[in-house]
């Protein structure tokens, strides 16, 4: 019941976030003709044009075709270089899921130990040059961060490369060379704010009666952090990750940008450069999408953790 | 209570005023003009002429830096007061109207947030105009959803508050209560965001320059002087880092500025281990020679350092108690019962406290243990039971996984093991089908069958103290006297002494054996549960057993309460600490602190009651 109620939900959100993206993008000076015929191009043809693209229809009309055409997997054709925007996508998309996922894995990786360090003497010194770390990583802006690291790592050690993409199908070696300093720029915000979470509700958690009686019975500091306190502290940390996945492919575009990867964000950059506007949505509207659906499946994730979630 | 802003908040507060008369004050500076090439030889590093060194062609970074601040801090002022101005009344609308309103505006705001914004803003930048006056308005918009929601969970925890409450009740008109109630405690939380929010804006705004889709050059931006800078790195890395720590330095100082306002209102700290471990104490010399009994507390005393002064939550505690025993300790809330508890066993909170004396147990004095030492005296030889049932067990862990840890960790079971022994335990204490329990978590359990639990889990490793801070509060009264019959049962099959902390004195009367009253962190009162109940002296246990309902009162008799309120325990009153609640206090008793008196038990008054002098005497001011 609960879950069917979710779906819905989850359909109309995605149904407000298509034609948002549609409608706001479709309305925004510039016009695609130009681009294809070139500003010397004639009135009639730019008609006739707009006639084949289907420009002329009302923008009610052009969406609902063009949703259609999303729900059978055909985002339509690039009027640029008049190759499927779905193929486009889907050849982008596996680089930037990896460099997403790994930037995950550096961000979770570092912040349950660190988060779980902090709390352990909240106040103390290790706790506070934790914070002001985190505190400062937050402050950085991720092409400065990105910049900081290719200076040091690719410019000054050569220990990485600075820019370029080998594929996992390529060359295993060389794929986590070329992902690990785009996976450290991208989750070193994220790591951040998931220590700064995950210590603070750990606070909160120590506090509990449970934990102090199971310091009555005698249970080392190492046992009650981990096995005690840990899993009833992570629902703002899980929240959180399904909430910065906006942050976090916002900070793609930059990322892949800045390391040259062949992902959907620089896609999507390039293709506004060149006012390729049905690619541009396309990958809006994955994104958009992708980020409803990860939240939809953080909300089952829920239930995974906290046991009076999955019986209520 | 007064918090400080502390030095960081001040020093990042000064590089933003900094910043900003640069930015302001850019053009009088005696600065190379931000597009003059050659003002310097090309690529040169920092010098005293320009200070940040010069780029690629020439150029002085210094005042490409200070003019690029211009746009940051444009945008990021007007683009939090554009979201502000959008997002703040919505915010109060959503939390003050609430219902449909607040469901419209909120689910709005949930689609919002679905777009991944910095994308958005780049379309929407490319297609209308890479301006100062778009790149301005898109990531005020885009700031928006944030502030509804901060603004609406501010006014939503006040609109609750008793004031707004009775302004409402006594038909004050809304626009009013918004503008004197709601809208100065708005401020705070508002004011903090701003700064966040600014620090926010100018990463976003230098993300679009990054990417070369702020405004355009030749106005320099310090997202674009970044980029710019990236090709340079070879050989002229002061380029591109320039610019990259000032725009550091002042999105840290917004972050600084905002994390410290809201820390203002903002009070929560402590950890799992005290941040240094307090000295042990000077050996006091042993005032009273050490028993032979089980469980033996000398001049026990817990003090916390806390913001308004020094609390004396237990102030010189002692008792002895026996194998097969139940020592009672009662008294108000807030009488230190449960500190008492928690300071024997070692277990007080985090930092700031203080406690001295001597908790002998077989003769081992307690207090000069280690922590880990103490590991292995909590739960095999001092088991914990406390009031709440809901709150004792472990939320997210199967009653057999918390049963079982104890077993494993002290008794070096194998999984197998202790997994028996937790059903034989549960089985103990009447739970029906144990074997099914072990698979359960807490909340599938009603409150006496979790009380069962937690009992069975502080038997687990046959502890010879039990110490039960009212284990029956929170539980209705039939399942209350088959606690207490469990407790006492398995005290005599074990042979164990109870601590028993309870404010209810009936059950006290019927399962103590020897009685504590406390008052303000002291005994007042101690003895056999006869003699207290039945001469009692101190007339603050007197008062406690007059307030005690009774099922022999009559109907519509009107129940007796203690008059006055339990003392503030950071400003004790002087002399005893219940003279001004006291019907029989006289001037002796504001000068004085009675001392502990022996008269067939022992009690803490001059002018106890049952006796010539107190009857007699004429009571002060009354």
């Amino acid at each position: 019941m609960i879950l069917l109620h979710r779906l819905v939900r989850l359909l109309v959100v995605l149904l407000v976030v298509t034609f948002l993206s549609y409608a706001l993008l479709g309305l925004l000076p510039g016009d695609p003709t130009t681009q294809i015929l070139g500003l010397s191009a004639t009135e009639e043809a730019r008609a006739q044009l707009r006639q084949e693209l289907g420009l002329d229809q009302p923008l009610l009309v052009r969406y609902a075709d063009w949703l259609g055409g999303l729900v059978t997997g055909d985002f339509g054709t690039s009027y640029i270089n008049q190759v499927p925007v779905a193929q486009e996508l889907a050849e982008r998309l596996p680089v930037t899921l990896e460099l997403l996922v790994a930037a995950q894995i550096v961000a979770l990786g570092l912040a349950v130990p660190v988060g779980v360090a902090a709390a352990r003497r909240a106040g103390g010194t290790l706790d506070q040059v934790l914070t002001a770390m985190s505190f400062a990583l937050l402050s950085t802006p991720v092409f400065v961060l990105g910049v900081l690291l290719i200076l040091v790592f690719a410019v000054t050690w050569q220990v990485l490369p600075a820019t370029g993409w080998t594929p996992i199908s390529v060359d295993l070696g060389w794929n986590i060379t070329s992902v690990l300093l785009p996976a450290i720029t991208l989750g070193a915000g994220q790591l951040a704010v998931y220590a700064r979470l995950l210590r603070t509700d750990l606070i909160a958690t120590l506090q509990e009666d449970y934990i102090t009686l199971a310091r009555a019975r005698g249970l080392s500091p190492r046992r009650i952090l981990w096995r005690h306190a840990l899993r009833p502290s992570t629902i703002s940390l899980i929240t959180a990750v399904g909430l910065n996945l906006g942050a976090l492919i916002g900070g793609t575009v930059i990322i892949e940008t800045l390391f040259g990867l062949p992902g959907i964000g620089r896609l999507i950059v390039d293709s506004i450069f060149s006012r390729d506007y049905l690619t541009v949505q396309g990958g809006v509207v994955l994104i958009s999408v992708g980020y409803v659906l990860v939240n939809f499946v953080v909300d089952l994730v829920y239930a995974a953790v906290d046991p009076r979630i999955r019986h209520a | 209570m007064r918090r400080r802003l502390g030095p960081g908040f001040w020093i990042a507060a000064c590089w933003i005023l900094l910043v900003l008369a640069g930015a302001l004050l850019a053009d009088l500076l005696p600065i190379a003009r931000y597009d003059e090439t050659l003002a310097g030889p090309p690529r040169s590093g920092p010098s005293a002429d320009h200070p940040f060194g010069t780029d690629g062609l020439g150029r002085d970074v210094f005042s490409r830096v200070v003019h690029g601040s211009r746009v940051s801090l444009g945008v990021g002022i007007g683009a939090v007061l554009l979201g502000l101005a959008i997002g703040g009344p919505l915010g109060i609308l959503a939390g003050y109207r609430r219902r449909a309103t607040d469901a419209i505006i909120m689910a709005f705001n949930d689609v919002a947030l679905a777009f991944p914004s910095l994308v958005f803003a780049l379309a929407v930048v490319a297609f209308a105009g890479a301006s100062l006056r778009n790149v301005l308005i898109v990531l005020g918009v885009l700031g928006v959803p944030a502030w509804t929601r901060l603004i609406r969970g501010a006014t939503l925890s006040f609109a609750d508050r008793e004031f707004v409450l009775a302004a409402r009740v006594l038909g004050v008109r809304d626009s009013r209560i918004l503008w004197r109630e709601i809208m100065p405690n708005v401020a705070v939380p508002a004011a903090s965001y701003a700064f966040i929010g600014m620090a926010v804006v100018v990463v976003a705004e230098g993300s679009l320059a990054f990417l070369g889709l702020s405004v355009q050059a030749p106005t320099p931006t310090w997202g674009g002087l970044i980029n710019e800078g990236r090709t340079l790195m070879d050989d002229a890395p002061h380029v591109v880092l320039a610019p990259s720590l000032v725009m550091f330095l002042t999105v840290l100082s917004f972050n600084l500025v905002g994390d410290r306002l809201r820390a203002l209102t903002d009070v929560r700290h402590s950890g799992l281990e005290p941040v240094r471990q307090a000295p042990p104490a000077a050996p006091a010399a042993p005032v009273h020679a050490v028993g032979d009994s089980l469980l033996q507390v000398e001049d026990l005393r817990t003090h916390f350092v806390t913001e308004r002064g020094l609390v004396k939550a237990v102030d010189g505690v002692s008792f002895t108690l026996e194998r097969g025993r139940t020592l009672a300790i009662v008294g108000e809330s807030g009488s230190g019962k449960s500190m008492l508890i928690r300071s024997i066993l070692g277990l007080l909170p985090g930092s700031g406290v203080d406690r001295s004396g001597n908790v002998y147990l077989d003769g081992d004095d307690l207090t000069r243990r280690t922590p880990e030492e103490m590991r292995h005296i909590l739960g095999p030889r001092l088991g914990t039971v406390f009031q709440d049932p809901m709150t004792a067990l472990n939320p997210v862990r199967t009653i057999g996984a918390q049963l079982a840890e104890p077993l494993r960790v002290h008794l070096g079971m194998n999984r197998k093991q202790a997994r028996e022994e937790a059903a034989r335990l549960l089985a103990q204490v009447g739970i029906p089908d144990p074997g099914r329990m072990l698979g359960r978590y807490p909340h599938q359990l009603s409150g006496g069958m979790r009380q069962r639990v937690t009992i069975a889990m502080a038997l687990s490793c046959g502890p010879d103290v039990l110490f039960a801070d009212e284990p029956t509060t929170a539980l209705d009264v039939t399942i209350q006297d088959q606690v207490l019959r469990l407790l006492h049962r398995l005290r005599e099959e074990r042979h164990m002494a109870v601590v028993l902390v309870s404010h209810d004195l009936a059950v006290v009367r019927e399962w103590a054996d020897e009685v504590i009253v406390m008052y303000a962190g002291k005994v007042v009162e101690r003895g056999p549960t006869a003699e207290i109940f039945g001469r009692t002296r101190m007339p603050y246990t007197e008062a406690l057993l007059q307030a005690a309902p009774r099922l022999t009162d009559p109907a519509h008799h009107r129940l007796r309460v203690i008059p006055g309120r339990p003392p503030d325990l950071v400003d004790l009153p002087s002399g005893c600490a219940f003279q001004p609640r006291c019907a029989h206090a006289r001037d002796r008793c504001v000068t004085e602190a009675p001392e502990l008196l022996e008269d067939g038990h022992l009690y803490a008054c001059w002018y106890p009651t049952g006796s010539p002098i107190s009857e007699g005497a004429e009571s002060r001011g009354r």
